[in-house]
């Protein structure tokens, strides 16, 4: 069953030449999908027009067959910086997706506890951001994005300026809980490795446009063994060219 | 750090005993430039007889009022116009007129207005006060960070929540630099506010030391107002250190 749909979005920034054009994309429920592409090509546009927060020019998004006018409570967005508010301390900037709607009841403090437990945050609600280190405020962030248990979570290349151990853990922890909450995913990244390790499939863009869309037929349960495997590396290799054929 | 500290004092020690000697050796007459020893002196006495605490109240209040009255207009104005990008245009060049006329050639005029007295100078500690914190309060507020605005934007937020959960918080560290900037300036508005037309305060005792040839008792206010001030830009220190404890917290 498709979740998130897109036909035919296209959007262009006043005075510069279209930014995404005529792109189709759809994501089943409870599917992790990859985009990638070089720098500029689009990817983080496509994001925010799937979040609401960009209105296409021409086409739709539609999310569980209603369309997406405006960011809603369903979508868990995970910024490229963890922006978390220095000025509040972890439990509060997890809880603040309820704030903003109402005072958080107890059962969502406690929600908010959980999962900060299973980000292993469990001894720093207390904590400020400017106390943690890269990844935990990444995993805070995380958090935050999860606490209204969206349907989906959109996420703009969360760890790209992580270290490769902090994030091949983040990336553990971030498939084990959408798998265990069903939540689906889109998430943009230039790092072809962590999208084969991520996805279900993956789109590749370049100008704009979706060139080439890999479904992963790796196993379902993905460990370090899965990093080293002949198969892994092939379908990198494959989309490699695939971002490389399009540049020429 | 420590070490530092004690040679401060030290200087402050050497500093006054030179001066102590100079005006011995030099007999300079007090009229001119008084001993410490009988600026101190001067400032004992004062205290004592009760003669100062007056005029110390009465700036410190002119002070306190229009040091809260222009902050409070100051930040609103600036949250209004960083609100709203049309008030902000059509009011910047009225305001910028009125900030580079200098508001102590104004006191005359506010002394027509409003008589002699309190008013008139809580007025000009005010118009003083206001610009700092309007100015800053104003740039805090346009330079949030864009991807916290659009993780606002994203969470629902209404505008006012957005201001008051996300802009103001942020600027915070901004807008009580301008809030120091201001608790100087109003002193030197209400002291010199009080030259131009007061009976009462330390600025209108300076005059009135002035006028009586009483060079001592004028060190001994000049020294009052510079301790007054010292112990309101501390005080102002130690509200923001309280206020951003969370912002510069790192272990």
């Amino acid at each position: 069953m498709s979740y998130l749909n897109m036909q035919g979005v296209s959007y262009t920034y006043a005075g510069w030449p279209a930014v995404v054009r005529a792109v189709n994309w759809d994501i089943t429920v409870g599917e992790f999908h990859g985009l990638i592409g070089r720098s500029g090509c689009g990817k983080t546009t496509l994001l925010k027009l799937a979040a609401g927060l960009l209105q296409p020019d021409a086409g739709q998004v539609t999310l569980a067959g209603a369309p997406v006018l405006q960011p809603g409570p369903k979508t868990g967005f995970v910024f490229q910086s963890p922006t978390l508010l220095d000025w509040r301390n972890v439990l509060d900037n997890v809880l603040l997706p309820i704030r903003i709607q109402r005072t958080p009841l107890e059962i969502e403090v406690e929600r908010a506890e959980q999962l900060l437990s299973l980000m292993g945050l469990s001894e720093f609600h207390q904590h400020f951001p400017r106390q943690l280190s890269g990844g935990q405020q990444s995993r805070v962030a995380i958090a935050r994005a999860l606490i209204l248990e969206p349907a989906i979570l959109l996420m703009d290349e969360p760890f790209a300026a992580l270290d490769a151990i902090t994030r091949e853990d983040l990336q553990n922890d971030l498939l084990a809980l959408c798998r265990a909450r069903k939540t689906t995913v889109f998430f943009v990244t230039h790092d072809i490795a962590e999208a084969v390790y991520l996805a279900d499939r993956v789109a590749v863009m370049a100008h704009g446009r979706i060139r080439s869309d890999v479904r992963i037929d790796l196993p379902k349960a993905r460990d370090s063994a899965t990093r080293y495997s002949p198969r892994f590396n092939e379908i990198c290799a494959q989309l490699r060219q695939a971002m490389d054929g399009v540049a020429a | 750090m420590k070490s530092d500290r004690l040679y401060a004092w030290l200087l402050l020690l050497a500093l006054l005993l030179g001066w102590e000697g100079l005006t011995h050796v030099m007999h300079f007459s007090a009229l001119v430039l008084p001993a410490p020893s009988v600026v101190a002196a001067a400032l004992w006495r004062g205290l004592v007889s009760g003669y100062l605490w007056p005029h110390l109240m009465q700036t410190l209040l002119e002070l306190v009022l229009g040091l809260l009255s222009g902050c409070v207009l100051g930040f609103s104005s600036g949250i209004l116009m960083a609100e709203s990008p049309r008030l902000r245009s059509t009011l910047m060049p009225y305001v910028l007129t009125s900030q580079v006329v200098p508001k102590l050639a104004l006191a005359p005029l506010f002394i027509v207005w409003f008589g002699f007295g309190t008013l008139p100078i809580v007025v000009m500690t005010a118009l003083i006060c206001f610009f700092p914190l309007m100015e800053n309060t104003l740039t805090s507020l346009q330079q949030v960070d864009a991807n916290r605005l659009e993780l606002f934007r994203v969470l629902g937020a209404t505008r006012a929540q957005t201001l008051w959960r996300l802009k103001i918080p942020a600027g915070l560290p901004v807008i009580l630099a301008g809030l120091r900037v201001a608790v100087v300036l109003a002193l030197v508005g209400a002291v010199v506010g009080e030259f131009v037309g007061a009976s009462k305060g330390l600025g209108a005792l300076i005059i009135a030391a002035q006028g009586s040839m009483d060079t001592p008792l004028m060190f001994a206010v000049l020294l009052l107002i510079t301790l007054l001030g010292l112990t309101l830009y501390q005080l102002t220190l130690a509200l923001e250190q309280w206020l951003l404890k969370p912002y510069t917290r790192t272990v």
